[in-house]
């Protein structure tokens, strides 16, 4: 029964992190209708950024995240502006094609700046374990969660109170409708994919506090599409719903069938879940069901 | 189709000709000369590099009819075409079959094998579709690691195919196999996309919905795509397998089904040239890279030393942002503007 409490308590924090990957994608999808392969190399590109600013370059903590954060920024924008934006107009899939060729260029960078290596915060977040009724967790896990739902929270505050954020839900329903009462789409999108960038970034570094930064870190980025497609892709509480049970669903079915099969279970778990969902409810959890026309 | 000026079909048969006038026969006869001829005289590598450039051209026409012919976009291409190479492997060491029997029963076997990887197709398409391959991709590759037959993370070593005590055991041999298997294949898919199957295809690519009010069965013809374009890749794989004489679940990633689609982008979708285009093209970046990277990591040093595989996935990824962009009818749309034009110099239109 602790195995099975333990088990599930470090795949909901796990599943924490795969939802923010996940947030951001669903961000990106609600206003731009693009669905971005991309966000796996913007998150391993933050974590890389916080990673230089705190140990080679020796910065404090506080200041490596500013440093790593206005990389992200910089980084959404110009996708968004020299990748996206250009495809405009273009059929939506070629606008995901081109995403997996950006995954497939920051890979090259990515391979680059980490050498061959792995690199690790060395725990930047305090390290030992806490006991939550009695069940040991690592903290680190723990925080990574809380920073997680705190993250959420701001976004559905922006979303719901500021103007920004009602231009968003504006372009996220009508493209032509937003842009005919004066809300400028192309800059929402902009908008739209720096805020994303962030907070794949912050999911980069809370996620590169649990594993290593290492060539399997972007794959993630396949993990949090997988979340967004089990919540559906419009909705921000599926993402999260979806993060919390494809993290319980990986942590749980480890520890019960590696025995079993001889290990490997939490690799290809999320991606029989991803074919059930798609077999079974192609529009996830909380997706719009789109009813096609001739 | 485009005629030069003076150029009249009078019979159905000629109207049909793939191979049209007699320029067109003397350009044929010369380039499968060339082909044939190219072992005895060429260098080294550049066979090899053929051979190479062959099965992935294989594996690409495969693609190129279920996603660019039936707009059903598959990322399972590399996970299809390990199945072949697991298959014949299998075949030949364990179950003793020659590689003549085993090279068209893994190519079939992997059509069924794919059968499995088509079914998501019937309820969902476009990105869901993709998102579905990828997932049978990584199911796939964790099962041929996960079981006893496929020798896991050690994987298998068949022996070059042979007639009897003849082997076709170096790349100059080989190549009198797999290039011929090409032409074939590639004159098989240039005619298929043609007959009452390739149009229906093609119907289903421009509007799934639009075919089935016509009368286009889509669980049939969906089906049938995935079949045939999976046993290209087992075909492609089997010869992959005798070629290397090692078959390794390293040698079939992602990334090498990212390939095969990247390739198709620059090539260009619902095009057999444009197959050998964005094949062609690709593999020379490839090889460019490889060449040029030693030099940039000596001017460099923060590159480190060996950058080349993390150069080439960067070009790679420039170069299909740049075709999406600029191009997004590929290199085979260029070349159709480029024949027109001279066919019609010296005027414009």
């Amino acid at each position: 029964m602790t195995q099975l409490v333990q088990l599930a308590l470090t795949g909901v924090m796990v599943g924490g992190l795969y939802a923010m990957v996940a947030v951001a994608i669903v961000l990106v999808y609600k206003s731009t209708r693009v669905v971005s392969l991309a966000h796996g190399q913007i998150m391993s590109f933050g974590a890389l950024a916080f990673w230089f600013a705190i140990i080679p370059w020796g910065l404090p903590i506080l200041v490596g995240l500013a440093v790593a954060l206005g990389f992200a920024v910089i980084l959404g924008w110009g996708i968004e502006r020299f990748a996206m934006r250009p495809l405009i107009g273009q059929p939506l899939f070629a606008a995901f094609l081109n995403t997996f060729a950006l995954f497939l260029v920051m890979d090259g960078v990515f391979q680059l700046a980490l050498k061959g290596s792995s690199e690790s915060f060395s725990s930047f977040l305090p390290g030992g374990m806490v006991s939550i009724h009695g069940v040991p967790v690592p903290l680190s896990h723990v925080v990574s969660f809380l920073v997680a739902i705190s993250l959420f929270a701001a976004l559905a505050l922006m979303f719901r109170y500021t103007k920004v954020g009602l231009g968003m839900r504006a372009t996220a329903e009508d493209h032509q409708l937003a842009q005919s009462t004066g809300i400028s789409v192309r800059s929402i999108f902009s908008v739209i994919w720096v805020i994303s960038a962030v907070v794949a970034a912050v999911a980069g570094i809370a996620l590169a506090n649990v594993m290593d930064i290492s060539y399997p870190l972007p794959y993630v980025g396949i993990k949090g599409l997988i979340v967004a497609l089990l919540g559906g892709l419009e909705s921000l509480p599926g993402a999260l719903l979806g993060g919390l049970i494809l993290g319980l669903l990986e942590n749980v079915s480890a520890g019960y069938l590696d025995p079993l099969v001889g290990g490997g279970v939490k690799e290809v778990a999320a991606y029989v879940l991803l074919l059930l969902i798609l077999l079974i409810k192609p529009y996830g959890l909380f997706g719009l069901v789109r009813i096609e026309r001739i | 189709m485009w005629r030069p000026c003076g150029t009249f079909d009078e019979t159905y048969a000629k109207d049909m000709a793939i191979v049209r006038t007699w320029r067109h026969w003397a350009a044929l006869i010369a380039a499968l000369l060339g082909l044939f001829l190219l072992p005895l005289w060429g260098p080294y590598y550049l066979v090899a590099f053929m051979n190479n450039l062959a099965v992935t051209i294989i594996a690409v026409l495969g693609l190129q009819i279920v996603s660019g012919y039936c707009g059903q976009i598959s990322f399972g291409q590399a996970a299809f075409m390990a199945v072949g190479a697991y298959a014949s492997a299998i075949l030949t060491l364990k179950g003793g079959l020659s590689f003549w029997v085993a090279l068209p029963l893994s190519g079939i076997l992997t059509g069924l094998f794919g059968l499995i990887g088509g079914a998501p197709s019937l309820r969902i398409k476009g990105f869901y579709l993709a998102m579905a391959t990828i997932a049978i991709h990584f199911v796939t590759m964790w099962l041929i690691l996960h079981l006893d037959i496929t020798g896991a993370t050690g994987g298998l070593n068949p022996a070059p195919p042979s007639i009897g005590s003849y082997s076709f055991d170096t790349d100059e041999r080989i190549y009198y196999i797999i290039v011929p298997v090409m032409l074939i294949m590639t004159c098989g898919a240039r005619n298929l996309i043609r007959t009452r199957v390739g149009r229906a295809f093609v119907a289903i690519r421009d509007n799934d919905l639009a075919a089935q009010v016509m009368g286009v069965n889509l669980f049939y013809y969906k089906m049938l795509a995935f079949f045939i374009s999976c046993v290209y890749a087992g075909i492609a794989g089997s010869l992959w397998a005798h070629m290397v004489q090692v078959v390794h679940p390293e040698q079939f990633t992602l990334l090498h089904a990212l390939w095969y689609i990247g390739m198709l982008i620059v090539g260009g979708m619902g095009s057999i040239p444009g197959v050998f285009f964005g094949a062609i093209f690709i593999r020379i970046l490839d090889e460019l890279v490889l060449s040029v990277s030693p030099v940039l990591a000596g001017w460099f040093p923060w590159l480190g030393q060996a950058p080349a595989a993390a150069l080439g996935v960067t070009a790679f990824g420039v170069v299909i942002v740049l075709f999406l962009i600029r191009e997004p009818r590929g290199l085979a749309h260029r070349w159709e503007i480029i024949k027109a034009s001279t066919r019609l110099y010296p005027f414009a239109h």
